[in-house]
């Protein structure tokens, strides 16, 4: 197990070091000035200059400059955002746990609802059921994401007016990042009104989270019916039955823990999507999250903001993806012997 | 579980107004620009000036200054300021002192003077004050005491008060600006700013909210709102809808095509006022073959105003038939030059002997007042020009990066406006076509004219109403001769409110202001 | 009816025969497939049934709802949007830019990930393993993200989508090709066959080919709706397809604005996405469940 641990670990860094590879190479390719597309200095003093080329080794070659370059990023120096003069890491440790706040909450609605409904549609005898439930997940897996965001804020929000449509709280409340989260944030809160920003909270996080979470929701419907309907053909599954168990006892201690499994792997293949969507869902709705953050750094052309954004979410879900597979195998150390060819 | 129930009470509201902005202010420090999304965001708010202007009687009336007086020979002017008025303070700066004439002089020199040490900080000039030539205007202002200073010019301008009464003309503090220059960091100035106006600046999240509260010690009358929220919100559909829900109070520029479905909902209310404006389409004049008058005239006859009128404003605005609007004193009907005649247009470009000319129209992603969708009237022009043969490239970016690629000249012509910032006319021309205006990128024609700059100058000198009027009514004839620019529309000024907030007031030109807005208590969701 | 069998032989089809009467015998995939046809169609004839050329403004047209409501015309079947263009139109000139780009993007970046997944599932050692951490690291951008990088670099626009979504979906189509070729160069046949003397490439045709090509087949359908929302995410974005470009999603972009008036400018491009991935999925199902008895 230690030795897989360690491969893994090897696996990560590997491929965040190819990550940032990428990104330094891309660097060199915007169509602005070296220095200003590393540091976002837009017009930098004589001694601003000296210092650029000292931290970033702009008169050494590549390599050299490629050492630099990970030095700088790894010390937490994401350089300075054009448009409003801030620290782009400060800026982006305020905005990531918005996306977490947004992606949670989302992962919450698809698992609580998937899993009952694919559990559902994997017993079910029915035909009319079962076809229901795999037209819902066509189509929810097939629904462009903005137009199901656009059309769900003007149902809930605009005609109905039960929803907010826009941004995590409504402004007038004055809420201390101290976490990061807001919904965390404004239970810690001192505020009179804390009980009103939490309601407030929790209405503006339904709309996005609900139509964040329609893809991964799809997703986890299909395979916890096609792992259900695996597991429960297996022989202790039978024997259970033989024992006389009731049926839902069996799926709940039996089956389930058994069918999540694969879940968890699919839900792990889906993590670039998830991400994707993430970034729609956060420009329809004002989300201040990772997603409009870095969708309003490519409109403004803030070069270093684009950067540490990509950095961000891509190391993000390179880690992801490979706990979820770590997790995998702890659950299921079938996998760890590579009879999946995984180089 | 008990929090669980108080949460499903009413919902309370701490008491403040959310105001629905279109845009992220480029600074706060309206001298610097002359976006109208910045004005809104800082001019009324944050700060105030020497003199103001007020639009129900069209007078001049005094802010920091109390009195002042013109010398005879009209070149100098005498500021006596208002005593025990105290700047605002914040978590970087705490005032010593109350607001004197080192502020004024500190406020006015930067602009004027090339080695003052603020001068150079700002990255983007001060493209009003070099529009309108006011360092060769001011030669000098001198501080007889604490309370009073005179303004030496160099000629006698008879538009100088109102100058000073835009939205541009700030008093900034001096000691805190003396303090940042000592810690090394000038910009703070203009990024974390400190005035004197009736509302602080707390807290500025890009592309998301502004916040600000009450300045208790405002020397007027106090805001009668404890906290002012600007939301920034680009897209004017969510604007509405928030307006709809009730998140917003007051939202900002409304597509002209939202106004029916506003009537449907009986709690809004749109607030207009004739618009001190004008939406125009400038050639760059130095590029060719737009440097040719006959191919601007052609141009100009190719484009269907009408249409424009209908699609993009649907009727909320009047065709413009020269610069200035009708709301201003020295309007007069044009109508006859430029009109709509693509067979005419055909026929000047054939004279010029131009095929297959294609040029680009830069139009501005953001809405303003003067023209609530640029892009839309770009297409319609792009349309109405291939019915003469000519095609059109339309380009436009996010607004930051949109006014700082315009400044770089690369544009063939680019389709903006221009809102007044004070009722005197010479405003409508100065900023926008004289040569001085040339160094500050508002000339968007790149249009420089000793002859129309001369009438310019004759308009400021005389002092009659009536004289003036009679010698823009000269410029607006050399501009329908010569168009550097194709003025398309005058549009009204519209907000929308929800029906609780009270006293919004809608000025015709300026930015807008909460000072004396009041808001009745919000009902619960 | 059937032809008259002489002799009492059972006619086994082949496998493809087999998929083929699997997949016919779902009337869903059947469905996706004659909706895949159609737009194919569009994509090739559209622009020349179009009614209106696609950026024709007509000023005295401006918001007309679809036929069906009682002020809409019929001379504009789906409506018109705020400029007076006309809805149906629109949808047509655009099938071959969403739908069209999507195809020749997923084709290109089949071939190349082919290429690149062969020759690497062919390799061992180093140079194999470095090269998984490369696909590693791009398949962990996702393509939005991808694409705004691609945006940084060389602009918005369509062409650059072709670029954004190809660098996006070829990782997934080398690490697929890559995986298979892995696996069933460790089956007994493939060393059956190079006992037998194949070399290489004689093995990598006849041996691995026609058992790594549903594996291709599935990823592609995949990747072709995967591609389709892509291209309509980033033209609603204004990172793709520029205004005034037909394309749906920035369609759907142009449409915003009105979407309080005029619901419909959002609803039918949003609906014309829906349906064409939506054809692509119900296939891409049916062909899974068709080859599914043969792989297990």
């Amino acid at each position: 197990m230690f030795r897989y641990l360690l491969r893994r670990l090897y696996l990560f860094l590997a491929t965040s070091l190819v990550m940032v590879g990428v990104l330094f190479y891309t660097t060199g390719l915007f169509p602005v000035e070296r220095s200003f597309a590393l540091t976002g200095i837009h017009a930098p003093t004589a001694n601003q200059l000296v210092q650029i080329e000292q931290d970033y080794k702009l008169n050494d070659n590549q390599a050299w400059q490629f050492f630099a370059y990970l030095q700088q990023r790894l010390s937490g120096n994401l350089g300075v955002s054009v448009t409003s003069n801030q620290s782009v890491a400060e800026e982006l440790s305020a905005v990531l746990p918005a996306s977490f706040e947004l992606a949670i909450m989302a992962a919450i609605i698809a698992i609580g609802l998937g899993v009952p409904l694919g559990v559902l549609a994997s017993q079910s005898q029915h035909k009319l059921t079962q076809n229901t439930i795999m037209a819902i997940t066509l189509t929810g897996y097939s629904v462009p994401v903005f137009w199901l965001g656009l059309y769900l804020s003007l149902w809930f929000g605009v005609d109905l007016g039960w929803l907010p449509i826009s941004g995590q709280l409504n402004l007038l409340y004055e809420i201390k990042p101290i976490t990061g989260f807001m919904l965390i944030d404004i239970l810690l809160s001192e505020s009179e009104y804390s009980m009103s920003a939490f309601k407030d909270a929790l209405l503006h996080i339904v709309l996005p989270a609900t139509t964040l979470a329609v893809l991964p929701f799809t997703v986890v419907v299909r395979s916890t019916r096609s792992a259900m309907m695996n597991v429960m053909n297996q022989t202790f599954i039978r024997a259970a039955e033989a024992r006389g168990m009731h049926t839902s006892t069996i799926i709940l201690r039996h089956a389930l823990p058994n069918a999540l499994i694969p879940v968890l792997k699919h839900l792990g293949l889906m993590l670039g999507s998830f991400a994707s969507y993430a970034i729609v869902v956060e420009m329809i709705f004002s989300w201040p999250g990772v997603g409009s953050w870095l969708v309003s750094g490519i409109y403004q052309r803030d070069y270093t903001v684009i950067q540490g954004g990509i950095l961000a979410v891509a190391l993000l879900i390179i880690f992801l993806s490979i706990l979820i597979e770590v997790l995998h195998t702890v659950f299921n150390p079938l996998s760890r012997k590579d009879l999946y060819a995984a180089s | 579980m008990s929090w669980l129930l108080v949460a499903c009470g009413p919902q309370r509201l701490p008491s403040g107004l959310v105001y629905c902005s279109e845009g992220n202010p480029e600074s706060f420090n309206p001298q610097l620009v002359t976006s109208g999304t910045t004005i809104d965001a800082t001019s009324h708010q944050i700060y105030s000036r020497l003199i103001d202007y007020d639009t129900q009687s069209g007078k001049l009336v005094p802010a920091l200054a109390t009195h002042w007086s013109m010398s005879e020979d009209g070149l100098s002017y005498r500021f006596v300021l208002r005593e025990n008025v105290k700047f605002q303070y914040s978590s970087r700066f705490t005032p010593s002192r109350t607001f004197n004439a080192d502020d004024v002089l500190f406020s006015f020199n930067r602009i004027i003077d090339p080695q003052h040490p603020y001068h150079w900080v700002s990255r983007t000039g001060y493209p009003f004050f070099q529009s309108i030539g006011f360092a060769k205007q001011v030669k000098e202002i001198k501080k007889i005491n604490d309370h009073e200073v005179i303004f030496y010019l160099a000629r006698q301008d008879a538009s100088f008060l109102s100058n000073l009464a835009t939205d541009f003309a700030v008093i900034l503090s001096a000691e805190y600006a003396q303090q940042q220059l000592a810690l090394g960091h000038p910009e703070n100035v203009d990024h974390f700013a400190i005035g004197t106006g009736p509302f602080t600046l707390v807290q500025y999240a890009k592309n998301e909210y502004i916040r600000y509260r009450r300045n208790p010690d405002f020397w007027g009358e106090p805001a009668k709102i404890d906290m002012l929220v600007f939301d920034i919100t680009p897209k004017s559909t969510v604007r509405l809808a928030k307006l709809i829900a009730g998140d917003c109070s007051v939202s900002a520029l409304p597509k002209a095509g939202e106004l029916p479905v506003i009537k449907q909902h009986h709690d809004l209310i749109i607030e207009s006022q004739p618009g001190l404006n004008v939406a125009f389409w400038a050639f760059n004049t130095q590029k060719p073959p737009l440097d040719d008058v006959r191919v601007r005239r052609a141009l100009a006859y190719a484009v269907d105003k009408q249409n424009i009128l209908r699609a993009v404003y649907q009727n909320t605005a009047i065709e413009a038939t020269g610069v200035l609007p009708p709301a201003s004193w020295a309007y007069d009907n044009n109508k006859g030059l430029n009109d709509y005649n693509p067979q005419k247009a055909r026929d000047l470009l054939k004279e010029v002997g131009i095929k297959n000319l294609s040029i680009d129209i830069w139009a501005m992603p953001v809405a303003r007042a003067y023209n609530p969708n640029a892009l839309k009237t770009a297409e319609l022009i792009q349309s109405d020009l291939a019915n003469i043969g000519v095609k059109v490239n339309i380009v436009s970016y996010d607004w930051s990066v949109f006014s700082q690629r315009l400044s770089r000249d690369e544009y063939d012509s680019v389709l903006i406006g221009w809102n007044a910032d004070n009722s005197d006319p010479d405003n409508f021309f100065t900023p926008l076509l004289s040569c001085s205006a040339m160094q500050s990128n508002n000339n968007r024609s790149r249009w420089c004219n000793r002859q129309f700059d001369a009438i310019l100058d004759r308009a400021r000198e005389v002092s009659t109403q009536a004289e003036r009027k009679a010698i823009y009514q000269e410029a607006e004839a050399f501009l329908a001769d010569q168009v550097p620019m194709v003025s398309l529309a005058h549009a009204k000024r519209v907000a929308l409110t929800r029906s609780n907030v009270q006293n919004m007031q809608l000025t015709p030109f300026g930015g807008i202001s909460f000072a004396h807005t009041s808001q009745a208590p919000l009902e619960a969701h | 009816m059937p032809p008259v069998k002489i002799y009492q032989e059972d006619q086994i089809a082949s496998p493809m025969m087999r998929v083929w009467q699997n997949f016919s015998a779902n009337p869903f995939a059947l469905a996706g497939l004659w909706t895949i046809a159609f737009l194919l169609l569009l994509t090739l004839f559209g622009p020349m049934i179009a009614p209106f050329p696609p950026e024709a403004q007509d000023p005295r047209a401006l918001l007309l709802p679809p036929s069906w409501d009682p002020s809409g015309t019929v001379a504009h079947f789906l409506g018109t949007d705020d400029l007076g263009r006309d809805i149906f139109s629109r949808l047509l000139h655009d099938a071959h830019l969403t739908f069209g780009m999507a195809l020749l993007i997923v084709i290109t970046a089949l071939v190349t990930g082919f290429i690149i997944g062969s020759l690497s599932g062919m390799m061992r050692g180093l140079k194999s393993s470095i090269l998984g951490h490369l696909l590693d690291a791009l398949l962990s951008i996702p393509s939005l993200l991808m694409a705004i990088l691609v945006v940084a670099v060389m602009g918005p626009g369509l062409e650059n989508v072709f670029w954004a979504v190809g660098i996006a979906l070829t990782p997934q189509f080398v690490r697929s090709i890559h995986q298979s070729v892995h696996e069933e160069l460790q089956k007994e046949y493939v060393t059956a066959a190079r006992l037998d003397g194949a070399n290489s490439l004689q093995i990598f045709w006849y041996v691995i080919m026609p058992n790594v090509w549903e594996v291709v087949i599935i990823q592609t359908t995949l990747a072709i709706s995967a591609a389709i929302l892509d291209i309509a995410a980033l033209g609603f974005l204004s990172l793709g397809a520029q205004a005034p470009s037909p394309e749906w999603g920035a369609m759907v972009a142009q449409g915003i604005d009105n979407l309080l008036t005029a619901p419909w400018t959002v609803t039918i491009p949003g609906l014309a996405i829906l349906f064409s991935v939506l054809a692509i999925n119900l296939v891409g199902d049916g062909l899974r469940s068709a080859l599914a008895p043969i792989r297990n």
